[in-house]
């Protein structure tokens, strides 16, 4: 075994060609499939996430460096140190907290059910008893969902991408994400979608750093480019442009 | 059923295309790396080389014994958390060094096979008359064996095209990972893999008709 690892290790040094950024630039790993926060159009980054960061990069006088991979792969980069920060409407959770430290929060949202277009059966979190229910692996919407008092009644499937068109297909019942996205796609994106009932949890996004000194130090320069950008107006208008309504405030 | 977006899958035809040489450096990396090793590993395993034959051995049946997604998950977040200075190793490394052990696995055997598959009587008509190994494993036993191996070895480079779709989850965007997230800002999921699709399929028929050029080249002198 250690021979193996010895090897693998040699080999690994040998092919290996560093390229981390060190010169003052924030890296930053987002999914890029996560409409409207985060989405790829002809080859472009764009949405929500991505404005907030250029902004707050912008005040903070660094440089953006972003990094899209799966979701999955997201939390992983940023524990192995090859990305600074996270920036997919990343929830605030207690499990989060153990492993990371979280900046302020500028995103207030609630989670949402949504469910195929004329789809009667569900009117709420409580209808999913029974159902099958699509989630993004990793999301906090998992965790929300197995959370419920009556969580082992509910089939949940978790996904890297696509819950939307799976739902709208029917291949599962219904769905959980943020309210404002689940909005958002019903309104532009040409799915049979619909949303079943009231948001059933508060859920408040903020940016994750990893708790070192340089991770502590990143976060308190983020949350002042944060609360100088909440001053200025800046965050309550990048979200009006994207959501018509300020949702980076409680 | 909708009908399909043309114009879209139109738009989207150059955006991917620019994600094709990624891919394909991806795979042809791997593909000289995985060779190297392979063939070291299967004159390793046909000689017995001590030391160097048990663990080439293990190293055969680890890479074949676990999926690739999860030695990639291993290389790029696994190791670094064990010894931090592992960072430096950036996604496309990581993707092309998992291609490369991954493959080189499979390759060996296949590669052995075709060593061992050529008959022992030449060996020894060989050495009869004077040759020595090397010209023996050059002039009698290598051009057989490239012969019978070549086939198996271009199923492994397709397959190695097709499996550098997996990189998106290290962070690299190849044309996998450009194809999902146009398609996940443009929801329309049909359109955009169908154009990935057939860039795959374009790439992989052009290899087939290289493998076959290639095939016919080297059975002139077996052909009766």
């Amino acid at each position: 075994m250690k021979t193996l690892l010895a090897t693998t290790l040699l080999v690994l040094s040998l092919v290996a060609t560093p390229l981390l950024a060190q010169d003052g630039k924030i890296r930053v790993g987002m999914s890029g499939q996560y409409f409207p926060f985060t989405f790829v159009e002809q080859d472009t980054l764009k949405g929500f996430e991505v404005d907030v960061m250029n902004a707050v990069a912008q005040e903070m006088g660094r440089e953006v460096e972003y990094q899209t991979a799966a979701f999955s792969g997201l939390f992983g980069m940023l524990g192995a140190g090859r990305i600074d920060t996270v920036a997919n409407q990343i929830t605030i959770t207690e499990e989060r907290q153990k492993a990371y430290i979280f900046s302020e929060p500028y995103v207030y949202d609630g989670a949402q059910v949504v469910t195929k277009a004329g789809n009667t059966e569900i009117e709420g979190v409580e209808d999913l008893k029974g159902k099958t229910v699509a989630v993004n692996l990793g999301s906090n919407f998992e965790a929300l969902l197995r959370n419920l008092p009556y969580a082992d009644e509910i089939d949940i499937k978790t996904y890297d991408s696509n819950i939307e068109r799976d739902t709208a297909l029917g291949r599962v019942d219904a769905f959980v994400m943020d309210r404002v996205s689940a909005s958002q796609i019903i309104k532009e994106k040409p799915l049979p979608l619909e949303l079943a009932g009231p948001t059933f949890s508060q859920i408040t996004n903020a940016y994750p750093f990893k708790d070192t000194e340089e991770g502590r130090a990143l976060r308190d320069e983020v949350n002042a480019a944060l609360s100088a950008l909440r001053e200025k107006g800046t965050l309550r208008e990048i979200s009006e442009e994207w959501f018509g309504t300020d949702i980076t405030a409680p | 059923m909708g009908a399909l977006d043309v114009d879209y899958m139109l738009g989207l035809v150059p955006v991917l295309l620019g994600y094709l040489p990624l891919t394909l450096q991806l795979a042809s990396l791997g593909m000289v790396l995985a060779l190297i090793l392979a063939c070291l590993f299967a004159v390793i395993r046909v000689l017995r080389i001590p030391v160097l034959n048990p663990f080439t051995i293990v190293f055969i049946s680890f890479f074949r014994g676990t999926p690739l997604l999860v030695q990639l998950f291993l290389f790029y977040y696994g190791l670094p958390q064990l010894f931090s200075a592992l960072t430096v190793i950036d996604g496309i490394t990581a993707t092309i060094m998992g291609l490369t052990m991954h493959f080189s696995a499979y390759m060996a055997e296949s590669i052995r096979a075709a060593i061992v598959g050529v008959d022992r009587s030449q060996t020894e008509a060989a050495l009869s008359i004077g040759m020595t190994n090397s010209q023996l494993m050059r002039r009698i036993i290598l051009p057989q064996a490239t012969r019978v191996a070549l086939p198996t070895l271009m199923n492994y480079f397709i397959d190695m095209i097709k499996a550098t779709s997996l990189a998106f989850t290290l962070g690299v965007t190849e044309l996998m990972g450009a194809t999902q997230k146009e398609a996940s800002g443009s929801f329309l999921y049909f359109e955009a893999f169908i154009v990935a699709a057939v860039m795959y399929w374009i790439v992989v028929e052009m290899l087939s008709w290289l493998q076959g050029n290639l095939e016919t080249r080297l059975n002139k002198a077996y052909s009766r």
